[in-house]
């Protein structure tokens, strides 16, 4: 372990190049599915199928890419806010080891069939009790190192971090439970309408801490460290930190609006996803008013351009995601292809370009050398961007014709277009989100030689350089 | 609405009032230079101090 700087960032390294692999398999697969929906004969059976691939590409996007790199800058930046190396950077190898071999078994299990049928908990028990050792290995190692910190008061990433920790636990063993019948088959410990309660509020709460609060905590500490400049308020991050976990555990229900849970169950989850919108803007404003006299900075630093433009697609998130937790509107657009546009811009656009900055960021820090190539980390930008805008506005237009025709109705009121009908006129968008896909891939592969140059073949870094 | 919806309901009021609390120990005027603190201390954080380093 190099702790020679006083921080482990060995482990850092391990955690940042498999998160990459991780990713790249993600996209590879989501770029395939794509294309598997747009020309169905390129599903193969049993293996090679929509059905099969689709949760391996949640998986590996969710829990490789997003949890590998969260790993990596929860270790990073909890060092340097607490000003204490890893608690125990054996136990941070032993998480890597781990954490590779559950995302190795998940896609294994995955691609066998092995699924629990629950969105974004499919993993079978003994894979879903590996995630729970996992966990709490990284959970006691950071837990650890902010109470053995140096700083008296915390710095708002680490409430984040700590928000991540215990959430992620709560929401994973409470949906996870359940009564194992073989050692490739469970069911779930709820039955009906509960069953469908819990796996709600887990998935919508996955989309809290794991793609919101991990997030954040990273967008909270680079990009002051990008800009050079302090966040512009603190006291505003940590209000709108509380406020958004006293309102995000009770919004999961908006996933079942209309579905036979009780009706003021869903209108409190109504409400909450609405009032949400307060603590989602409250980071989004501290983020461009981080920026006061510093927006030249949108042009002359790749990093700040990454970061400024993750929190837009976030503030953007968190305006389109409450409204479609309204009861008018969801009846609307829910099971039509927006969901998928929606989703990916929190992904692509929010959670992938915080972390493409962190990393860029990060790696010559910990490798002592320079970025390879910033003109190719700006044409990486540009490219993601548009991959990432041509699905999700595409998916947008495709949901809203998909909504409006299974919503036509005849005078007497039967339906005027058959199922079918509504699918063959979906072709075309189908196609173009392939093809956003294919861009996104592009910018990703450069991406990832640029960081592999960085490492490699990098000049070796003169002295500590501004970003 | 039955007990367990009163219940619910209970918790979510009291979690307000957690928070409410929350908002006005974070915002009260002799709080104010202490709560901006860690936004500047953070700023210097990448090269350890000698004293962080590990015994």
């Amino acid at each position: 372990m190099n702790q020679q700087d006083g921080y482990a960032d060995d482990i850092v390294k391990g955690f940042v190049i498999w998160s990459m692999v991780w990713g790249l398999v993600a996209v590879l697969l989501g770029v395939f599915i794509s294309f598997q929906i747009a020309f169905p004969q390129l599903n193969f059976p049993p293996y090679l199928t929509y059905g099969r691939l689709r949760p391996i590409h949640t998986n590996a996007g969710i829990f490789g890419w997003g949890i590998g790199s969260f790993m990596a800058f929860f270790i990073y930046i909890t060092q340097r806010l607490t000003r204490r190396s890893l608690w125990s950077p054996g136990l941070a190898k032993a998480q890597l080891w781990l954490f590779n071999v559950v995302i190795a078994l998940a896609a294994v299990t995955l691609a066998m069939g092995m699924n629990r049928s629950k969105e974004y908990a499919e993993l079978e028990w003994p894979v879903a009790t590996l995630v729970v050792v996992l966990w709490v290995i990284f959970s006691v190692n950071i837990v650890m190192t902010i109470v053995k910190r140096r700083e008296e008061q915390m710095y708002i990433s680490l409430w984040y971090i700590l928000a991540t920790l215990v959430g992620v636990a709560v929401l994973y063993l409470v949906n996870n439970a359940a009564i194992p019948v073989s050692l490739t088959k469970s069911y779930s410990a709820y039955a009906g309408a509960n069953d469908a309660n819990v796996q709600w509020w887990y998935g919508h709460n996955a989309v809290a801490m794991v793609l919101t609060t991990p997030p954040l905590a990273i967008f909270y500490y680079f990009l002051p460290k990008a800009t050079g400049v302090p966040i512009y308020s603190h006291r505003m991050s940590v209000v709108a930190f509380w406020s958004l976990i006293f309102m995000y555990l009770w919004t999961g229900a908006h996933h079942l609006l209309w579905a036979p849970v009780p009706d003021w169950v869903q209108t409190l989850a109504m409400g909450f996803s609405v009032m949400l919108i307060a603590p989602s803007w409250a980071a989004v404003f501290n983020g461009y008013f981080s920026m006061n006299g510093q927006w030249h900075q949108m042009r002359e630093n790749y990093l700040v351009k990454f970061l400024i433009f993750g929190i837009t697609f976030y503030g953007m998130q968190t305006l389109q995601g409450p409204s479609q937790s309204i009861r008018t509107f969801s009846a609307f657009i829910h099971f039509t292809d927006w969901v998928p546009g929606h989703v990916h811009m929190g992904t692509l656009g929010w959670v992938s370009l915080v972390l493409f900055a962190a990393i860029y960021y990060t790696v010559p820090r910990i490798y002592h050398t320079e970025v390879y190539s910033i003109p190719m980390a700006n044409m990486h930008f540009w490219l993601v961007l548009t991959g990432q805008l041509i699905f999700s506005i595409t998916m947008w237009i495709a949901g809203v014709q998909q909504a409006a025709m299974l919503n036509a109705t005849n005078p007497d009121g039967s339906l005027h277009y058959s199922f079918i009908e509504t699918l063959a006129e979906l072709y075309p968008y189908w196609y173009m989100r392939a093809a956003g896909g294919v861009i996104y891939l592009a910018g990703l592969l450069l991406f990832l030689y640029n960081i592999y140059k960085t490492i490699t073949g990098g000049k070796p870094q003169a002295a500590v350089q501004p970003a | 609405m039955d007990s367990a919806s009163i219940y619910y309901l209970g918790v979510t009021l009291f979690l307000f009032i957690v928070f409410a609390a929350i908002v006005a120990r974070t915002y009260r005027k002799a709080h104010q230079a202490k709560g901006e603190e860690p936004k500047f201390r953070m700023m210097d954080d990448d090269e350890p101090k000698k004293k962080d380093r590990p015994e």
